[in-house]
């Protein structure tokens, strides 16, 4: 099978905004990805939740955009856009028929450039509001919803940049003025911090122009970019971290996290690898002995989350069956982990488990939104958008052996949060297994 | 203002690219079975679905959910390999196989590298004809769907939905519960009942297999691979065909409940009543009307609930169009204490639809954004191969999909007002609340929106050991 290379230039204005273009031309539309180098990574205590209320402010308007207009404009052209906040970054982005191109990157210059002459407390105010509704809505009004925000709260120690979730607290919401956020703005969302890749079907020169017309004004931040805290960690937590959780759930659940390495490093491809074998369907391990043979579980999950410093956040989990024994159910999911990490996957678990991540490669670069995404992320956190290319043949290379080894490294004891979510008001019902 | 550090004319826009919705080619096999091919070049990733415009619709009552555990059931095992082999079989080839049914339909699904796409319509063709169905796995999958019921009351958005679908359909309605099957239902579905319902409803002469894809990256001949896959499946001369969905209002006058969730920091708010089949005359009208309500970022519903109030993280509305009549509904989850004004504003909204056209920015931006965004909807294979699977779901025209674009453009202001009064009655309204009852009763009742109704239901989790209570209905 031959999952095409994705051909892209790449170019600097002086103000430092990095512009990455691809062409594909199959279907009329053109994708923009706007990749800030901002995530709740960079928030201080007290203001929590700032990278995250700006995925809201940043569509309130801005010097020549209404607000709410930044959406009616692309709605109008026939485009969709979003953006989204993670621990490391955020990204904002626009899907366009192709003749629309232009419309969606002097928006975004637009609101790089202007979105404080807009900025307003009414605006700051409606938006905290609804930010309020969507933590309500995410995770406070949803069954098992705290486990995010109680795994990164385990797995990282207290003052470590990623301890706490993307949407911040309500009380440091609630506390957020114009003058805090203002301050917040001008300090991470300026070109020199950001990554704009356009892909899709575009004239790479007209592009350019473009760019430069709409976006070569905007002035650089000579502050940037930020010194971050160290956030090196070791690589395992140190102890094992339990909590019972009493919710209001129907059926018991056990999540598990542990420390796993770092975005970028081949271990973590490896570590995907194992994820898939372990829990990506029908035949994989877990799902084969806790779902279908042993019927412990309802589901079961695992997968890794990628972070650039400190360590990734892998996690995993498996809903009970009712009257299930939550310490067989937790042995059994325990032993398995041991067992990939002592015993070296089978050829055939391993090739199965190679093409699938290459035909899900191949499925996710025919969107040119997910290839605009990806270029966009792999300069802004590696300064390498080349490996947009580089990672199937990594995840192709793994071997057997790399798999155990890192599965060795992070499934342990000491380097484990279990987190037992019983239905409220239940008997306390677990103690340590495994 | 700083306005020099971009400029302050907006762009206009380029010529657009000519656009059609991918050309395709029906054929048919000597037993009957449609084959339909789409070609997108560059999309090696093919879809190929063998789609049945068949779905829960057609199940008796008594038997509520047993044609979507068949479905389920399917890639179970086959006569020639059992469901770990069938597994491992599809994932060496990089391909993702799977059987599913909804209300209106049935597919089975492959998702596969074109060159491997005979090999993959193989273990297709198995799980369609030779369904093992084997006791032990039937049962698991059961249990499971009945866990997830217990999951789903516990859960406030779908408590809320299936709420809202019990309160609007008058008993016996096909569409008044879900198409999975309900704790009355499930229990007693087992393999027997899965082998029967395969036999009743499969058939080559009533289903067609849509591929869509790269066609010449697949190196064969597509109408040969298919022949060799699917040529031998027999006719099924006892197959029933689909049968019409039926369903009526449960009543004709307004209705509050409010299904009491103690603490719950939210309302799931559902509003509406019986919505509209697919087969309408006035379908794009009503899309543009849907649009304008509740489906654009800046509709109404979404304008006043999130960026005027802030109550809510997001309000939509919209017509679920089935082959009968599907649910309409408004939805949005507000805060405890404006769910009062929350669903004040809903009414005053539904009610605004119905008074006159929408302004003329209202209906281009809808008409805009709907023409607009039809090519980007089908980039990518899936999307192609789903559209085209609606068709034959629906019965409708096979250049349906080329006249929607003109069809749009055509709506007017008076047609989208004629929609709203005609599909939309304030009178007879649904207002489902899910949340904590406590807090909302007491201005709920002065607020004089309708009757109401309270459940005091026992939800998951809130009583250890205790079954799930029925919920003791009594009027406040």
């Amino acid at each position: 099978m031959l999952v095409p290379k994705v051909q892209f230039t790449e170019s600097r204005l002086p103000n430092g905004l990095r512009l990455i273009i691809s062409e594909d031309h199959l279907a009329p539309v053109a994708a923009v990805n706007v990749w800030y180098n901002v995530g709740s990574k960079h928030e201080m205590a007290g203001k929590t939740g700032f990278a995250h209320l700006f995925e809201h402010v940043m569509f309130q308007g801005s010097a020549h955009v209404g607000k709410a207009e930044h959406i009616a404009l692309v709605q109008a052209a026939g485009g969709t856009m979003n953006g989204t906040t993670w621990l490391d970054r955020t990204n904002y982005f626009e899907t366009m028929p192709s003749h629309q191109l232009a419309l969606a990157l002097w928006l975004e210059a637009d609101r790089m450039g202007t979105l404080l002459d807009a900025l307003s407390q009414d605006n700051l105010d409606n938006q905290r509001e609804v930010v309020k509704n969507e933590k309500r809505w995410s995770y406070d009004n949803r069954p098992y919803g705290s486990w995010v925000e109680k795994m990164l709260g385990s797995i990282f120690p207290d003052g470590h940049p990623y301890q706490h979730p993307t949407i911040g607290s309500m009380e440091d919401l609630d506390a957020a003025s114009v003058e805090d956020v203002s301050a917040f703005f001008r300090l991470h969302y300026a070109p020199n911090n950001a990554v704009l890749s356009v892909v899709g079907d575009v004239e790479p020169e007209q592009v350019g122009a473009w760019v430069q017309e709409y976006f070569g004004m905007i002035p650089a931040n000579p502050d940037l970019p930020v010194a971050l805290p160290d956030m090196s960690l070791p690589a395992r937590i140190g102890r094992e971290i339990r909590e019972e959780v009493p919710d209001r759930v129907p059926l018991p659940r056990i999540h598990w996290g542990f420390r796993g390495p770092l975005f970028g490093d081949h271990r973590l491809d490896a570590l995907d690898l194992a994820g898939q074998i372990l829990a990506g369907g029908k035949g994989s391990r877990l799902h084969r002995r806790l779902v279908r043979e042993e019927r412990l579980a309802q589901d079961v999950a695992l997968f890794s989350m990628g972070l650039v410093a400190g360590a990734s956040v892998t996690a995993g989990w498996a809903t009970a069956r009712p009257g299930v024994d939550l310490v067989q159910l937790e042995t059994a999911f325990w032993e398995e982990l041991e067992k990939i990490s002592k015993e070296p996957v089978s050829t055939d678990e391993l090739e199965r488990a190679k093409a699938l991540t290459e035909a899900d490669e191949l499925g996710a670069l025919q969107s040119v939104h997910e290839k605009a995404d990806r270029l966009s992320m792999y300069a802004t956190l590696f300064d390498k958008p080349e490996m947009i290319n580089d990672i199937l043949p990594r995840y192709l290379s793994t071997t057997a052996e790399e798999i155990r080894a890192v599965c060795a490294d992070v499934f342990r004891a000491d380097n484990r949060v279990v987190l037992t979510y019983l239905p409220a008001g239940a008997e306390a019902a677990t103690d340590a297994a495994a | 203002m700083t306005t020099e550090i971009v400029v302050a004319r907006r762009p206009t826009h380029g010529e657009p690219r000519p656009y059609q919705f991918p050309r395709f080619e029906r054929h048919e096999l000597a037993n009957g079975l449609g084959l339909i091919t789409v070609d997108l070049p560059g999309r090696a990733l093919v879809t190929a679905s063998l789609v049945l415009p068949s779905g829960a619709v057609d199940e008796p009552e008594e038997m509520g959910g047993v044609t979507s555990l068949m479905a389920r059931a399917m890639t179970e095992g086959t006569a020639k390999r059992d469901a770990i082999e069938l597994t491992e079989a599809s994932e060496r080839l990089g391909a993702s196989l799977h059987a599913e049914a909804g209300w209106d339909g049935l597919s089975v699904s492959v998702e596969v590298p074109a060159e491997r796409l005979s090999e993959a319509l193989e273990l297709a063709a198995e799980v369609a004809i030779e369904p093992s169905f084997p006791a032990a796995d039937v049962e698991r999958l059961r249990d499971e769907r009945l866990n997830d019921l217990l999951q789903a009351k516990a859960d406030p958005r779908r408590r809320a939905d299936d709420g809202f679908v019990e309160t609007i359909y008058a008993p016996g309605s096909t569409y008044g519960r879900p198409s999975g099957g309900t704790e009355a239902t499930v229990p007693s579905l087992d393999a027997d009942a899965c082998r029967a319902i395969h036999g009743r409803r499969l058939d080559p002469a009533r289903m067609t297999l849509i591929v869509g894809g790269d066609l010449d990256a697949v190196g064969e001949d597509i109408r040969g691979i298919v022949e060799s896959r699917f040529g031998a499946w027999p006719r099924n001369p006892t197959a029933e065909p689909a049968t019409e969905p039926h369903g009526t209002a449960a009543r004709d006058e307004r209705i509050v409940r409010v299904i009491h969730r103690p603490g719950s920091v939210q309302t799931e708010i559902r509003v509406g009543h019986l919505g509209v089949r697919r087969r309408i005359p006035d379908f794009h009208a009503v899309s543009v009307m849907s649009a304008i309500l509740g489906g654009l970022f800046n509709s109404r519903l979404n304008r006043k609930l999130r960026e005027e109030k802030g109550y809510t993280y997001g309000a939509g509305a919209g017509f679920d169009m089935r082959r009968g009549v599907g649910p309409f509904a408004v939805r949005a989850a507000v805060n405890t204490d404006v769910t009062v004004p929350a669903v004040q504003d809903i009414l005053v909204e539904l009610e605004a639809m119905r008074a006159g056209p929408p302004s003329t920015a209202e209906l281009h931006a809808a008409r805009d954004f709907l023409v607009g965004v039809f090519p980007l909807r089908f980039e990518t294979p899936p999307a192609v191969v789903g559209a085209i699977a609606g068709l034959l779901i629906h019965d409708l025209p096979m250049d349906e999909l080329d006249r929607y674009r003109p069809a749009i453009e055509a709506v007017s202001g008076g047609d989208v007002e004629k929609a709203a009064r005609e599909h939309i009655d304030p009178a007879q309204l649904a207002i489902v609340l899910v949340g904590d009852a406590d807090a909302i009763l007491p201005s709920l009742e002065g607020a004089e929106i309708g009757p109401i109704v309270v459940d005091r239901e026992e939800l998951p989790g809130q009583t250890p050991g205790g079954p799930p209570g029925e919920g003791a209905a009594n009027a406040a």
